[in-house]
């Protein structure tokens, strides 16, 4: 399944090389960008709910603070 | 880090060698950092960004002058930079449970910052982040290039291997599998990592993807070529940092509940006065001699450390008890003292010189010598419980430092008669003359103090 998903994350993506000191080693390359794909997601996810959530919170304090005027 | 006299005769570190872009030397008893033409780009983009700024005054990355001296390698010099002085370099298998966490958050947070600077870090070794003046920072200034677009984090691998696993294994295993870290110089392997880490730990997110997914996918693809080409957006890395957060900040362990736990209650049998005058001796020791530095060996919680640290002289609680050592870290922490560093040693076997030509991490020896030793309600355990002689013992007090504040409890103490409750007393020379005898032959001795209420003696000693 990992060889399938790592398949059609780099072949939608144009190339490039990087070069570096150290290796990032054949199955940590494939699997970071298969976790990174999955976790940033969630990420996206995670950041809106963040806004929201405080958005709400600041919307709910404002109507207390309005009250106690 | 123990030095290799290069042909020019400046002194290269024995731990800076695999990254092109530069490298430490010592000239002078001076410690510099040449930075290579091959890092030229690099360099002048962390200072023209900006982000060397930012993270010296987040006091996240040790701060460095740029300076005027010959170059060890003037064939591919740039520049030669004078880092801060570091007062002593400690490696991840002598650091607790919350040091090591906070070297793996410490890391992170420089990622994310680096990051915001088009930058990323092209290494992220725990042997580049160290704990001074109270702050947990990174000390290679070279750890930084250009992020471009899509590139995925290189040092992906060796963060979960120095960090991820180690920690993983201390929280959900054992705590003292942190010491898997001087066998393996590159991070606990994956594999092993997954091996030993409870069935359990794939219900969490991080742990399954980061250590055991991570483990396998190493074997599935250990001998083929990639293509490095492959690219990831920056949304996506941005969401595997906060992953690997998210993995370590939900790593916890506390020293209650397991063997460690009830270890710290006050455990001696000293008379309230006695313990008092105890810690009257010992500061007036330390105020006669104004050391500089202090090594407190089986410093416990660090009560004793506190009366140098307190006094501004740079101390480091060594201790054998992980638990130990992570509270005293955490009192630290929270006090924010700048003075004090506790670390894990197990004085019947000191950390060993270690990797490539045994010159890459120094034993604790090599990091010797202190300005004063404390060695407080010590000798009856490595004499007694490690059987070690006494001569030897201050053989081996000489070499750690020049003063020496040493207590001695006779045999007839309730805490040495506990030692040989379960065996046979094969010491008979385990007496205070004897000790005294030993210790003369390498030490003289300046001060002698009785503890009232005990049998127990404190000692000044300078080493001959």
């Amino acid at each position: 399944m990992i060889s399938i998903f790592a398949y059609l994350v780099s072949a939608v993506i144009p190339l490039r090389s990087y070069v570096s000191y150290l290796d990032p080693g054949s199955g940590s390359f494939i699997l970071q960008i298969l976790i990174a794909t999955l976790v940033g997601g969630l990420f996206i996810v995670k950041m809106y709910w963040t806004r929201i959530s405080g958005f709400i919170r600041k919307l709910f304090s404002r109507g207390d603070n309005d009250k106690e005027e | 880090m123990k030095p290799i006299t290069s042909p020019n005769n400046t002194q290269l570190s024995g731990a800076s060698f695999r990254d092109p872009s530069g490298f430490l030397f010592i000239s002078e008893g001076v410690l510099y950092r040449q930075v290579n033409r091959a890092y030229q780009e690099n360099y002048e983009m962390l200072v023209s960004s900006g982000l060397y700024q930012s993270l010296v005054d987040a006091g996240l990355l040790i701060p460095h002058d740029e300076v005027a001296i010959a170059p060890a390698d003037p064939q591919v010099a740039y520049k030669i930079i004078k880092p801060e002085q570091v007062t002593f370099i400690s490696y991840p298998y002598e650091w607790s449970f919350s040091q090591l966490k906070d070297a793996a958050l410490t890391t992170l947070a420089i990622q994310k910052k680096t990051l915001g600077f088009g930058m990323t870090l092209k290494d992220s070794s725990a042997y580049n982040i160290q704990f001074h003046h109270g702050r947990v920072l990174m000390i290679d200034s070279l750890s930084f290039e250009q992020y471009q677009e899509g590139q995925p984090w290189t040092p992906y691998r060796q963060f979960c291997q120095h960090f991820l696993a180690p920690l993983s294994l201390m929280a959900h295993r054992d705590i003292r599998l942190n010491q898997l870290l001087k066998i393996y110089i590159d991070g606990i392997p994956l594999d092993l990592a997954s091996k030993l880490l409870p069935w359990r730990t794939r219900f969490s997110l991080p742990l399954f993807l980061n250590i055991h997914t991570h483990a396998k996918s190493q074997k599935r693809y250990a001998s083929q070529s990639i293509e490095t080409s492959r690219q990831m957006s920056k949304l996506s890395l941005l969401g595997l940092i906060d992953n690997l957060e998210s993995g370590i900040r939900g790593l916890r362990w506390s020293p209650s509940g397991t063997d460690w736990g009830d270890y710290y209650e006050q455990d001696h049998n000293y008379t309230q006065a006695g313990f008092t005058e105890k810690q009257r001796i010992v500061a007036s020791l330390l105020d006669t001699i104004q050391p500089k530095t202090a090594w407190d060996l089986g410093a416990n919680t660090g009560l004793f450390s506190r009366l140098a640290s307190s006094r501004g002289i740079s101390t480091i609680a060594f201790d054998i008890d992980p638990g130990a050592v992570d509270r005293n870290y955490q009192e630290c922490r929270a006090t924010g003292e700048s003075n004090l560093l506790p670390l894990l040693i197990d004085l019947t076997s000191p950390s060993p010189s270690i990797g490539w030509n045994n010159r890459e991490r120094s034993s604790m020896l090599e990091r010797a010598p202190a300005d004063v030793i404390i060695a407080l309600a010590l000798v009856h355990h490595l004499a007694i419980s490690n059987n070690v002689p006494l001569d030897r013992l201050a053989s081996f007090f000489q070499q750690l430092g020049i003063w020496l504040v040493i207590e001695f409890i006779p045999k007839s103490d309730s805490q040495v008669r506990r030692l040989l409750v379960s065996r046979a007393d094969i010491f008979p020379n385990y007496t205070r003359e004897n000790f005294e005898e030993s210790f003369s032959a390498f030490f003289k001795i300046h001060r002698k103090e009785s503890i009232p209420d005990s049998e127990r003696c404190l000692y000044l000693m300078e080493r001959l």
